[in-house]
């Protein structure tokens, strides 16, 4: 594994069990390595193994073979709460559909990420969401709940909670995909500089032209995983 | 943020079903709390009111009778005695006090009870001490000269509205022999809060039919004997007398408490099936509420929070609602037995509802532990989340 490879999963398979024994694989892949700091972007038809290969990497679900390192840890080597705690402290996670806790205001929601987390001290957690929050220009919005913050301010505030905790790297489902193309242009930008200013290693699933364009690499999940490839060549 | 914070934000953020489970936990608390303290109250009324003299003398009849309508005016005045057997029990070496009660008509609603001052002697062995809030006691005037003197319970006082100096009667026919207010007594929580006391030539003076009699009646005679040994030879002899009978008040006590037994231990079956449904409620509530929010506890998992944590947050949950819902019944329980016990005092029955019962902390520990009991499953439920499975993207 390379020094400075953030992320590297070998010899890695998933498969999810279907009744009478059998199994649906959905992913099998050779080796993926993330260099730190780089922006990837994986794309792929539906069903082709995006989201599952970030839930492995996030340390969400498990490898039905194979190994995923974060950060040279051996992720599914810990035990879940060890790995729950890692998690924390090592990924930040956007998804499709923001998943902002409704009955929190945005700097709440900011704020309930690094509860999870020692890394950043209990005194500092307000004074650091706020400033997210206004990098991210919602100093304006700081206590309005999810129902009152428009899909744009509120994938914006999962992007904050991405970051509270400093990780090192950040996994992104999708994270345009529920908005309009206007406000998904805006949001992915700023989303791609903060990670580019704050050097983080990104991992997102996109379609989005933009998203293309200002990678370091994309990957085709035809060509990653080998499962993907079966198919298309039956 | 904490633990307890993520979980009253979560109550905050559905207030209409969150309040209306505390406030179904508050009603079924309030309801244990009113019973046991309406229960315990009415008890205390009865010992307190019945213990301290040994022997109630009074006509032949029924003891419950005698003993609920002289110190606890409850039922009708059993039949009158003469004024002679007081004097003779006065004069008995076994007896150290005896006191004469006469029960009369009653003021807007507030029993007449003409006695003499040792009803309100301090003696060291009294468990009930009466003070005066206002005024004095009313003489122990001469037959001869009945003084009309009235001293009023603190309750008959309060509720007719009568000051020291004020004159009244009740019916027409007694405007002759109006009662002047000279003391009004300070709360002792028994009946004799809604008691009008004065002295008994007084009330021989008003009464026709007494005016005529050569030897003048009065209802009852209490009695405290000097040693306790003395108590079965003074029952016995007084037992055997033609016209009276002797009762133990404490005998009439576990007559009536035997009675309330029954009663009680319908109440227990009533109070536990309550206390059933309240925590089948809690349980309902926490767990439509974690089943509508797995995805948000899924994304609690994703973000890093340990199962431990999410289960702590639905459980602390549980253990606020039940700590509010408990607390509220608390106040409401002790608002409850207070509206009761006005209700009660008609029927010359007086609790303190301000009295903290030594139970009550049990109670709300025992609240606060099955309330949060009730959300373990719903806990559990969070607990097991399938973090992936939740994230699914909403189609």
């Amino acid at each position: 594994m390379g020094a400075q490879s953030a992320v590297v999963l070998r010899d890695v398979k998933k498969a999810f069990p279907l009744r009478g024994g059998l199994g649906l694989e959905v992913l099998d892949l050779e080796h993926l390595a993330l260099p730190a700091g780089s922006c990837t972007v994986l794309r792929g038809r539906s069903g082709s193994g995006k989201t599952t290969l970030l839930n492995l990497v996030a340390g969400i679900t498990a490898p039905t073979a194979g190994t995923v390192h974060v950060a040279d840890t051996d992720v599914f080597a810990l035990s879940e709460a060890r790995r729950d705690r890692f998690r924390a402290e090592n990924i930040g996670y956007v998804f499709q559909t923001f998943n902002l806790l409704s009955a929190l205001s945005a700097l709440e929601n900011v704020m309930l990420a690094m509860m999870f987390a020692d890394a950043v001290p209990q005194h500092l957690q307000r004074r650091r969401s706020t400033d997210l929050l206004a990098r991210l220009g919602l100093a304006e919005r700081l206590a309005h709940k999810p129902a009152q913050l428009s899909r744009g301010e509120q994938q914006r505030v999962a992007i904050a909670r991405a970051l509270a905790n400093s990780p090192p790297l950040v996994l992104a489902d999708e994270p345009c995909a529920s908005l309009d193309a206007r406000t998904a242009s805006e949001v992915l930008a700023i989303f791609l500089a903060v990670c580019r200013e704050d050097e983080k290693t990104l991992l997102l699933v996109s379609h989005d032209e933009a998203a293309l364009g200002g990678a370091d690499r994309v990957i085709d999940m035809s060509e990653l995983n080998r499962t993907e490839a079966r198919k298309g060549s039956t | 943020m904490t633990i307890l914070t993520v979980a009253l934000k979560y109550l905050q953020g559905r207030l209409v079903a969150s309040t209306l489970t505390a406030v179904s936990i508050a009603l079924g608390v309030s309801l244990v709390v009113a019973s046991v303290l309406l229960a315990g109250g009415i008890k205390a009324g009865f010992i307190a009111g019945a213990t301290d003299y040994n022997l109630v003398v009074g006509a032949k009849g029924s003891p419950t009778q005698l003993v609920l309508s002289v110190v606890f005016r409850m039922d009708l005045a059993t039949p009158n005695i003469e004024y002679t057997a007081y004097r003779d029990l006065q004069q008995d070496p076994r007896v150290e006090t005896a006191v004469p009660i006469a029960v009369g008509d009653a003021y807007r609603g507030f029993r007449y009870v003409a006695t003499n001052n040792a009803y309100f002697a301090a003696f060291p062995w009294r468990r009930k001490t009466f003070a005066l809030a206002a005024g004095k006691f009313f003489a122990d005037d001469p037959p001869s000269d009945p003084t009309y003197e009235a001293l009023l319970g603190a309750e008959a006082a309060r509720s007719t509205g009568l000051q020291i100096g004020d004159r009244f009667y009740e019916g027409e026919e007694m405007a002759e022999y109006p009662l002047t207010v000279v003391g009004i007594l300070r709360p002792t929580h028994s009946a004799d809060d809604r008691a009008i006391f004065f002295s008994l030539p007084s009330y021989w003076g008003m009464n026709e039919v007494a005016r005529g009699m050569a030897v003048k009646p009065i209802t009852a005679v209490l009695i405290r004997p000097k040693r306790m040994s003395d108590l079965p030879s003074l029952h016995r002899a007084l037992n055997v007398a033609p016209e009276t009978q002797a009762v133990l008040p404490s005998g009439v006590l576990l007559t009536i408490f035997n009675m309330m037994a029954v009663a009680e231990d319908v109440l227990k079956m009533i109070l536990a099936t309550v206390g059933a449904i309240v925590l089948l409620y809690v349980f309902v509530s926490m767990y439509s509420a974690t089943m509508e929010r797995r995805r948000e506890i899924a994304t609690m998992r994703a973000l890093g929070a340990r199962r431990a944590t999410v289960l702590g947050i639905v459980l602390a949950e549980s253990a606020a609602l039940a700590t509010v819902g408990g607390l509220g019944g608390m106040v409401g329980g002790h608002a409850v037995a207070y509206l009761a016990g006005s209700l009660l005092g008609p029927s010359g029955l007086v609790t303190n509802p301000f009295l903290f019962d030594v139970f009550e902390p049990a109670v709300l520990a025992s609240v606060i532990f099955l309330g949060t009991l009730a959300g373990l499953l719903p806990a559990v439920l969070a607990y097991r989340t399938e973090v992936a499975e939740n994230l699914a993207p909403l189609s």
